[in-house]
């Protein structure tokens, strides 16, 4: 269960990146967030994790208020998938990648090869252990890096822009995973055919202000898009 | 700039990795103190993989139809400061060793001395800041960067001749060598210098922030005494290091072009005094084993031992190949009858 | 340029190798490259002789390796001419003669030049060879357990993951410059500064947003205990064996004495 209430950022040259925004993500719900280019989705992203603090307004998770003390577990509780897999993989081997929040929120190195391989095994990946990111496939990449965050057991997922770089087989493939997910999640993303596929729900976001929140079938209102830039 | 094991001696190469481990601890215990170490070793690490990166675009040299790359100590450290860019120069340079040979392992010290310590802890402090400690407009950045590139080139390459000729592999005159080097680092020194200048420049415009922090981050930067401490340590290793090798020496590198310049070398070969002097220093220098060659002389036995030893160390060399091909013969078939 | 990258890659690939080269503790390869390289460069520069011996190092454990010689023979050759050029200067400056065969007079300057190029030869192989059959994660690993504080390693590794991705980055803006700058070979200085200032600012950038990743997943600098601890039988074996032979060729002249069993049988 995850609440934003009033959430504003505003970046150093006094842009306004995200406008008084509320919302509510629960159960097994999955969001479609949509908007055209620098309507604010990846810094609604960051500042759900706390990367951006926001100037007002509240972040919400499973109960537990975002503030620097609980920072470090409500990015526990939620993970965060970057758009750049590469930025999210800078580890020498995929293990270690996938390892690497686990060892900082201090598991004993037995747990953690167990929930790695766990992870691994759930996505398919199984054979990209010991590999080095260096020559994944984009696919693969992609696959990795929500297995880095999935590794952490969080309660929420969070997707900037999934589909980018991926060939339609390997978007086939993330869509299936998605699928399996249980997770509530937030899709960033410009592909309406996967967000249809994928999503429930939708926000679409304008300027730093949702324009529309409701079922996805709201991606096929024409005039609608065109309103918000899309 | 890279020097390599082969024209080394332990003991300058040794005496030098100590001096770079040194700087390097030193850096490591600054950042520690920095509050923002965390977000720096990213930072030094994407920086580092930077400097990999912008080296293999060539650029080129107007009028000349030669092209250069940019050498990034200085660019680093006024991006990212003095401490972390010797950091991250030294992680660049133990990967060349280590994947391109690139420079050598027992090299390693010389060259993160020669390419890091000198332009981070050295050059940054003590030209490139105060340089811009009164203001920095457009005019000012460039001038301080060029100067700064030079005078870390002409030290580093200073270095280089230093360093090898205290090793005494090689038998260049250290004036000649000088002669050779100097000039050739001034050049590019000023290509890299106005390229360094051209991106700070743009950094600077663009995202002036920057910069503004690392300067304002200064206080990490005050180490004044501790530099000190280094170059003299520098200083006296070298030459408790000279003094346990030998001297006598020399070897290059920007030195693709220099290789061009034997001519050179050629026409002081012919002068006389130069010859002589070479000749008379090897003479002071050939500390060889008896057995070698200088037994070898006029006398037949001489020559019955030279080539004695000739065809015993082909031998061993047939002996070497001969191992070698046949583990590797032998694993081959073992692969090809393991139903694998 | 493309190559440069995929020179990086390859000798990884081979470090994933299962002969018993690769099983060697790590430490232990580190340590016997490094007595090797040592031995090698403490001789002075005409002792052509003496390194003879040593040729073994780099022919046994590229065949016990299994590691394609060509690649590394390509890459000695590429460090060679820096090295060439000290080794020709010794030839000019170096005219004293050493020795006469049937009436040809060898000087001194030509003995130490093929000592050069020799030294160079075992020096490169030597390191090549280490990486090559140890994994960038072991080397890793052991530069921790031998002290180098977390902050360097860390750097180290992420260091390497990078080069990979902006040399991408890199390589697409070139190709994208070359493409319109009518056939030139490199980037015109003029533009120099704002191709490179460019790429910095990314990196820069992308430096800022893989910090962020490292803070969604909890990074605190903190020391992660990793890799083999235990120095297993064939560890033993290998590195004493190795060293002491560098050490023992060293001190004593094997081709001579080599030589005199030689002229002795004729």
């Amino acid at each position: 269960m995850l609440t934003l209430q009033n959430v504003t950022v505003i970046y150093p040259d006094k842009t306004k990146a995200i406008d008084n925004l509320s919302f509510t993500l629960g159960g097994h719900e999955n969001i479609a967030l949509i908007g055209e280019n620098g309507a604010g989705k990846t810094s609604l992203l960051l500042a759900i994790v706390g990367i951006l603090a926001p100037a007002g307004g509240t972040v919400e998770v499973n109960g537990i208020r975002l503030c620097k003390k609980t920072v470090n577990e409500i990015r526990k509780q939620i993970g965060l998938v970057f758009q750049n897999p590469d930025d999210q993989l800078f580890m020498p081997l995929i293990y270690d990648d996938i390892a690497f929040g686990c060892r900082n929120y201090g598991l004993p190195e037995e747990d953690i090869e167990a929930r790695v391989d766990e992870t691994l095994d759930l996505l398919n990946i199984s054979h990209l252990r010991g590999r080095s990111s260096l020559k994944l496939s984009g696919g693969e990449k992609r696959l990795a890096a929500i297995a880095t965050v999935l590794a952490m057991n969080p309660s929420v997922l969070l997707f900037d822009e999934p589909t980018a770089y991926l060939d339609p087989k390997a978007k086939r493939a993330l869509t299936e995973v998605l699928k399996k997910l249980r997770h509530p999640k937030i899709i960033a993303t410009h592909d309406m055919v996967f967000a249809a596929g994928v999503c429930d729900r939708t926000v679409i976001l304008k300027d730093g202000r949702i324009m529309a929140d409701g079922a996805v079938s709201l991606l096929s209102d024409n005039e609608l898009m065109r309103r918000c830039g899309l | 700039m890279h020097m390599a094991d082969a024209l080394l001696s332990p003991a300058v190469g040794g005496a030098m990795c100590a001096v770079s481990a040194a700087a390097n601890a030193y850096a490591v215990k600054k950042i520690k103190k920095d509050d923002l170490c965390e977000k720096k070793i990213p930072v030094m690490g994407v920086m580092g993989a930077f400097v990999f990166a912008a080296q293999m675009i060539n650029f080129t040299i107007p009028a000349t139809g030669s092209s250069g790359h940019i050498g990034g100590g200085i660019l680093l450290a006024a991006m990212i400061g003095g401490f972390p860019a010797l950091l991250s120069i030294s992680a660049v340079l133990i990967i060349q060793c280590l994947f391109f040979a690139d420079g050598g392992l027992l090299a390693l010290g010389c060259n993160i001395f020669n390419m890091g310590v000198i332009p981070c802890l050295i050059v940054c402090p003590l030209v490139f800041k105060p340089l811009l400690k009164n203001g920095r407009q457009w005019g000012r950045i460039a001038a301080a960067s060029i100067l700064a590139v030079v005078v870390s080139l002409q030290l580093g390459a200073f270095g280089v001749v230093l360093e090898t000729r205290l090793s005494g592999i090689t038998a260049l005159p250290f004036g000649t060598f000088l002669f050779l080097m100097q000039p050739i680092h001034l050049a590019i020194g000023v290509a890299e210098g106005i390229i360094t200048a051209a991106v700070l420049c743009f950094v600077y415009k663009i995202r002036p922030e920057i910069m503004e922090s690392t300067f304002d981050g200064a206080a990490i930067q005050n180490g004044v005494p501790m530099r000190n401490v280094l170059i003299v340590l520098a200083v006296v290793t070298l030459l408790v290091g000279g003094a346990l090798s030998l001297f006598a020496s020399s070897y290059p590198d920007g030195l693709e072009w220099a290789v061009g310049k034997t001519a050179g070398v050629e026409e002081l070969e012919a002068d006389g005094a130069v010859f002589k002097g070479a000749a008379s220093l090897q003479e002071a220098t050939a500390l060889m084993p008896d057995y070698d060659f200088k037994d070898a002389g006029e006398d037949g036995s001489g020559i019955g031992t030279t080539v004695a030893g000739m065809v015993g160390g082909v031998l061993t060399f047939v002996l070497a190949g001969a191992a070698a091909f046949g583990i590797s013969t032998f694993k081959k078939k073992r692969k090809g009858a393991s139903p694998a | 340029m493309k190559d440069k990258i995929r020179q990086l890659y390859a000798l990884e690939q081979l470090s994933g190798g299962h002969s018993f080269v690769h099983k060697l503790h790590p430490a232990v390869k580190l340590l016997t490259a490094a007595v090797f390289i040592i031995t090698v460069v403490s001789f002075d520069r005409y002792a052509f002789g003496r390194l003879i011996p040593y040729v073994f190092y780099p022919a046994l454990l590229m065949a016990l390796s299994e590691t394609p010689y060509s690649m590394l023979l390509k890459r000695f050759l590429f460090t060679l001419p820096f090295c060439l050029f000290a080794g020709i200067s010794n030839i000019f400056f170096d005219r004293a003669s050493a020795f006469a065969i049937g009436g040809v007079t060898v000087s001194y300057g030509v003995v130490s030049f093929f000592v050069i190029v020799f030294r160079v030869y075992l020096c490169v192989m030597a390191v090549l060879l280490l990486v090559s059959v140890t994994p960038f994660a072991e080397i890793t690993a052991s530069m921790r357990r031998l002290g180098i504080p977390a902050v360097f390693v860390v750097l180290f590794e992420m260091t390497y993951r990078y080069i990979g991705v902006l040399f991408e980055e890199a390589y697409s803006m070139v190709t994208a410059y070359s493409l319109r700058s009518g056939g030139a070979s490199g980037i015109g200085m003029k533009d120099m500064g704002s191709f490179v200032g460019q790429l910095l600012l990314r990196s820069f950038d992308r430096a800022d947003r893989v910090y962020s990743a490292m803070k969604c997943r909890g990074y605190a600098l903190r020391v992660f205990p990793r890799g083999r601890g235990k120095l297993e039988r064939r560890d033993w074996i290998f590195g004493s064996v190795t060293c002491l032979l560098c050490i023992a060729f060293r001190i004593i002249d094997a081709n001579a004495l080599f030589a005199g069993i030689f002229r002795g049988i004729a």
